[in-house]
């Protein structure tokens, strides 16, 4: 059979499952293509929350999904970014925006730690307006003044339980077709070894040209069914045990996460306007279940329900897309659930299917480019998370990509430029100088800008900053205003 | 050891293209009262200046030095250039350009390819895909303007170098560098004087008995390699089993034939291909051959059985392996042009080249310390990055060779059949799965000349982005044409490139005058 294939079949459950058959079958539902979803039984709690990236909104954007409609519909809020309180130094803000301008056609950065080393006390937030507008309780909204300035994005927080309520009953409009399954017998092609069709609960089979496994860390068809193994990130990533929880909804919602570190846990409060989830990772072999709950409470400062205790084990499969079957979510990439990336992870794998969509189902270049792009842009997470480890003293390894990176950043203040990056170079900026690290010379080139050049450049982008965050509404206002409808 | 009050001392080796580009570059960016800048050249070595043809970006780096562009072209004679014309390359009669500039435009987030693809599988005959591009068409009607900034403007969609005599441009940037405190010595070097331990540069020994100290030494010495080859004995990693030519004649001539094309020519020829310049004063020409196919003196004749004019010189010959140093950049001492590497000039790249060293060098140039040591992270990413440029030029240029149709030619038929690198044949693979062509955030080169070489060696995508099928298609057939017609329109209004030059940069003494 030649063509592009005409029945896609995902298994999975919740945002996963979800996220991708909306997608596909908004994508391809006009070229007549079709989409079944087999849906498992939901593992989310009340506790639940989908910490996304700014990226989602461009998704969302192609899925007809409306901002407001989400965020009233789920009852969602706002984040700017994480503030990150290390186990020495100051609390930092890794803020989605950037932090600075360029002056006289330099980087920003060189020229901060220039004037650090004579002396200059503000920090690197101070320069972001979307990192001193979730300071000050606002939100802060792009428009042309910050488009000029760089970027200034935000991402959500949402009750996982309601948005992937919100997604099932989109897939529903969309004419995706639906299987609630407590099991999924699976067979396969005596030859080839593809899957030639599903049972759900031990029902009439449904066969597929394609098959999407969005079951999460258990994997059932590319790692029970296909025996497609994995790669572990055990050495990067020691915390074995995630614990989540919620606890009451704080006065003011803080229109940011907040990251809490140690050198053995690290607990997460992602805050929302119906309650407070928040995660902590540990060592399973050093807390035990009653423990790391204390300790939660006691990390968090709140009194937590519905607490529960899961295994963490990163990992990464190899590959992503075997056969006809493709791992989207976390049977492609168990994260570490710092920064909550599974969500993003699961955007980057339906993004590339869709631009890799098969146009013959044999896929055979299609299959490796997907393997290739998305291990490159999970690698890249990967570094990320596991910079924190590293300079927070919880780990003592690491990548060696991210290693070049620490080297370079040392070396210059720069951050090596790699292809399939999330997070930028001010995030990266950040995240190095906020955990301890302090570049030990900066580019030369910026000691040709005259100091007074240099200071009036440091004045106009503080005064933007100051002007453009009171401008904004607090983000209390601004959930009253999207609850109510009343935003442009 | 430098005292704390000294200068950081950076010597070139060298002052061809690639040492006074590296001399201007950091005379213009770095801070003068930290570093002092000295080049040795000697009156008595030529230069290659093979270089002849550029890419757009070298647009940047006139831009960030502030050259006048209309002075910088009076001065080497300069033509503007809208991309590359290849001849006879899938068999004879047969051409094609590799533009600098877009095809079409993404219509609803899906690539003009696949649209036009698609319009072509469903009979709608639409204009050849050379043809959706204005940088083509207006190349092929010998026209040119400067694009225009407005991104909603057609002739937004392009980009131009130029063709220049590099023979002049080195000097043009000698006087500017000079003027901006960069020293120059003549003379020749002797030896390297190294330090026995550490086994660092210390000092250039010249023949006439001076000794050049310096704390960071920069190898444009050209193929030679002086310092990093010969000094350091850095391996080379020769790419000769995928890019078999290893010679090139070389020969101006006058103009005549065809004028002045906006556009450079790579003509195949049975043993490798000839390349046609088009400068305002003469026309560069070069047969750019494998040794192992044909003899010198029948490569000589054929190279000037096929020029525009009377040739103005007796062919030189250049002899070269393909590869590059395994390290551009080790210990104090880092590697510029020829003396780092070589790729045959197909996709003009090696100005390019010379380009991207300079500028990470700026950005990872060491910073003046107590003891002026050489930090060698600074190398380690600059040799990454170095290693990222070469590798994807590297494919890009074997994607010329691969789809030729020349059959029966020795050469040709070898490079029809080698076996390409892994990162090559996925590319190749992709692209006639679905038309799909990669796309790099960083250095060369972009999704339009991937496409424009893979559909014009004539791989045939078996099928394009199902994507493309969600579309309506009187819709988009209806826009390819409006495109074509804006196209068209654009290329009416604009003069031809000798009006252009005549109004903007003529040299005294050119055709275009």
């Amino acid at each position: 059979m030649s063509g592009p294939p005409r029945h896609v079949v995902v298994v999975g459950r919740d945002v996963d499952l979800w996220l991708t058959a909306t997608a596909l079958r908004s994508a391809f539902g006009p070229a007549g293509v079709a989409v079944t979803a087999i849906e498992l039984p939901s593992q989310l709690s009340p506790a639940s929350v989908c910490a996304t990236l700014p990226a989602i909104e461009s998704l969302h954007a192609r899925l007809g999904v409306d901002e407001g409609a989400l965020l009233r519909a789920t009852g969602g809020s706002f984040s700017l970014g994480y503030n990150l309180v290390p186990p020495a130094g100051a609390p930092f803000f890794l803020a989605h925006g950037a932090y600075g301008a360029p002056i006289d056609g330099s980087d920003f950065f060189g020229f901060w730690l220039k004037a650090r080393r004579f002396g200059l006390t503000a920090e690197l937030e101070d320069f972001s307006p979307t990192a001193m507008a979730a300071r000050h309780g606002r939100i802060m909204l792009p428009d042309e003044d910050t488009e000029s300035f760089g970027r200034t994005d935000y991402a959500y927080h949402l009750p996982a339980i309601a948005y992937a309520s919100l997604l099932k009953s989109h897939a529903n409009r969309l004419g995706v077709v639906m299987h609630p399954a407590l099991e999924v017998g699976v067979e396969r092609d005596s030859e080839t070894g593809e899957i030639r069709a599903l049972s759900p609960d031990g029902g009439p089979t449904v066969t597929g040209d394609l098959f999407i496994d969005a079951s999460g860390p258990d994997a059932i068809l590319i790692g029970d069914a296909l025996g497609v193994g994995t790669e572990g990130w055990r050495a990067f990533f020691p915390f074995d045990r995630r614990l989540t929880g919620r606890g009451k909804r704080f006065a003011s919602v803080p229109g940011y996460a907040e990251v809490r570190l140690s050198p053995t846990s690290w607990t997460a409060l992602y805050a929302g306007q119906a309650a407070t989830p928040v995660a902590r990772a540990f060592h399973g072999g050093q807390e035990d279940n009653n423990v790391a709950a204390a300790a939660a409470a006691a990390a968090s400062g709140l009194a937590l329900d519905n607490v529960a205790i899961t295994p963490i084990e990163p990992r990464i499969r190899k590959p992503a897309w075997s056969g006809n079957c493709v791992a989207i979510g976390a049977s492609a990439c168990a994260f570490d659930p710092l920064f909550e990336l599974g969500l993003h992870g699961i955007q980057l794998g339906i993004v590339h299917l869709l631009s890799l969509f098969p146009a013959t189902v044999h896929a055979g270049a299609e299959r490796v480019e997907y393997n290739r792009i998305t291990r490159s842009s999970f690698e890249r997470l990967r570094d990320f998370q596991s910079a924190v480890y590293l300079l927070s003293g919880a780990s003592a390894a690491a990548p060696e990509s991210l290693l070049h990176k620490i080297d370079t950043f040392l070396a210059r203040g720069t951050i090596a430029p790699m292809e399939d990056e999330t997070f930028s170079p001010d995030q990266w900026r950040v995240l190095f100088v906020g955990l301890g690290l302090i570049p030990e010379s900066w580019p030369p080139a910026i000691d040709t800008t005259p100091p007074d050049r240099m200071k009036d450049g440091f004045r106009k982008i503080l005064g933007f900053v100051g002007s453009k965050v009171r401008e904004q509404p607090t983000h209390d206002t601004y959930l009253a205003d999207i609850a109510a409808d009343r935003t442009p | 050891m430098a005292g704390p009050d000294s200068k950081f001392r950076v010597v070139i080796l060298g002052g061809g293209t690639a040492g006074w580009m590296t001399a201007a570059g950091l005379a213009r960016r770095l801070p003068r009262d930290a570093y002092s800048i000295t080049l040795i050249e000697s009156d008595e070595i030529g230069i290659v200046g093979v270089g002849e043809a550029t890419l757009p970006h070298i647009k940047q780096f006139n831009d960030m030095l502030g050259l006048d562009e209309a002075e910088f072209m009076r001065a080497t004679r300069a033509t503007f250039k809208l991309g590359i014309e290849f001849c006879d390359w899938t068999r004879p009669g047969e051409r094609y350009i590799h533009p600098f500039g877009a095809f079409g435009e993404p219509w609803g987030g899906v690539q003009f390819q696949h649209h036009w693809l698609r319009l072509r599988e469903s009979g709608r005959n639409p204009a050849p895909f050379q043809a959706c591009s204005l940088a083509v068409a207006a190349a092929r009607a010998n026209a040119f303007a400067l694009p225009d900034e407005d991104p909603s403007s057609i002739r937004s969609t392009y980009s131009y170098a130029y063709h220049f005599d590099s023979g002049l441009y080195a000097p043009f940037l000698r006087d500017w560098a000079m003027a901006r405190g960069a020293a120059r010595i003549e003379g020749r070097m002797a030896t390297a004087e190294r330090d026995s331990d550490s086994g660092a540069i210390l000092a250039l020994s010249m023949q006439s008995g001076e000794r050049i100290v310096g704390d960071f030494f920069v190898d444009c010495s050209g193929f030679r390699s002086l310092l990093l080859g010969d000094a350091l004995d850095v391996d080379w990693e020769d790419w000769r089993h995928w890019l078999p030519c290893d010679r090139a004649l070389a020969v101006p001539c006058d103009h005549g034939g065809d004028g002045l094309t906006p556009y450079t020519r790579a003509t195949a020829r049975p043993a490798g291909w000839q390349w046609r310049i088009p400068l305002q004063h003469r026309i560069g020409n070069g047969y750019i051959f494998s040794s192992d196919f044909i003899s010198q003196d029948e490569a000589h004749e054929t190279l000037l059985a096929n020029l525009d004019g009377a040739p103005q010189s007796e062919p030189r010959l250049l002899r070269f392996t393909p590869g590059r140093r395994t390290s551009a950049w080790a210990g104090n001492c880092v590697a510029v042009g020829l003396a780092s590497g070589f790729l045959e000039p197909l996709e003009s790249t090696s100005i390019f080249l010379i380009q991207a060293a300079v500028i990470d060098l700026i950005d990872l140039m060491p910073s003046p310390t107590a003891d002026h040591a050489i930090d060698p992270r600074l190398a380690d990413e600059f040799n990454r990055l170095t290693t990222m440029h070469y590798e994807r030029i590297r494919d890009f240029l074997i994607l010329h060779y691969v789809a030729n149709r020349r059959e029966g030619e020795a050469l040709w038929d070898y490079l029809r059949a080698m076996p390409l690198p892994d990162s090559l044949a996925h590319k190749v693979a992709l692209f006639r799965a679905r038309a799909t062509a990669p796309e790099y955030q960083f250095g060369l080169f972009s999704r339009d000349s991937w496409l424009s070489v893979l559909f014009g060696q004539g791989l045939s995508p078996q099928a394009y982005d199902p994507l493309a099928d969600t579309f309506d298609l009187d819709l988009v057939d209806g826009q390819c044409g409006d495109f074509k017609s804006r196209v068209d329109g654009a290329v009416a209004a604009m003069p031809s490139q000798r009006e252009f030059i005549a109004s903007y940069c003529a040299a005294s003494e050119s055709v275009a005058a």
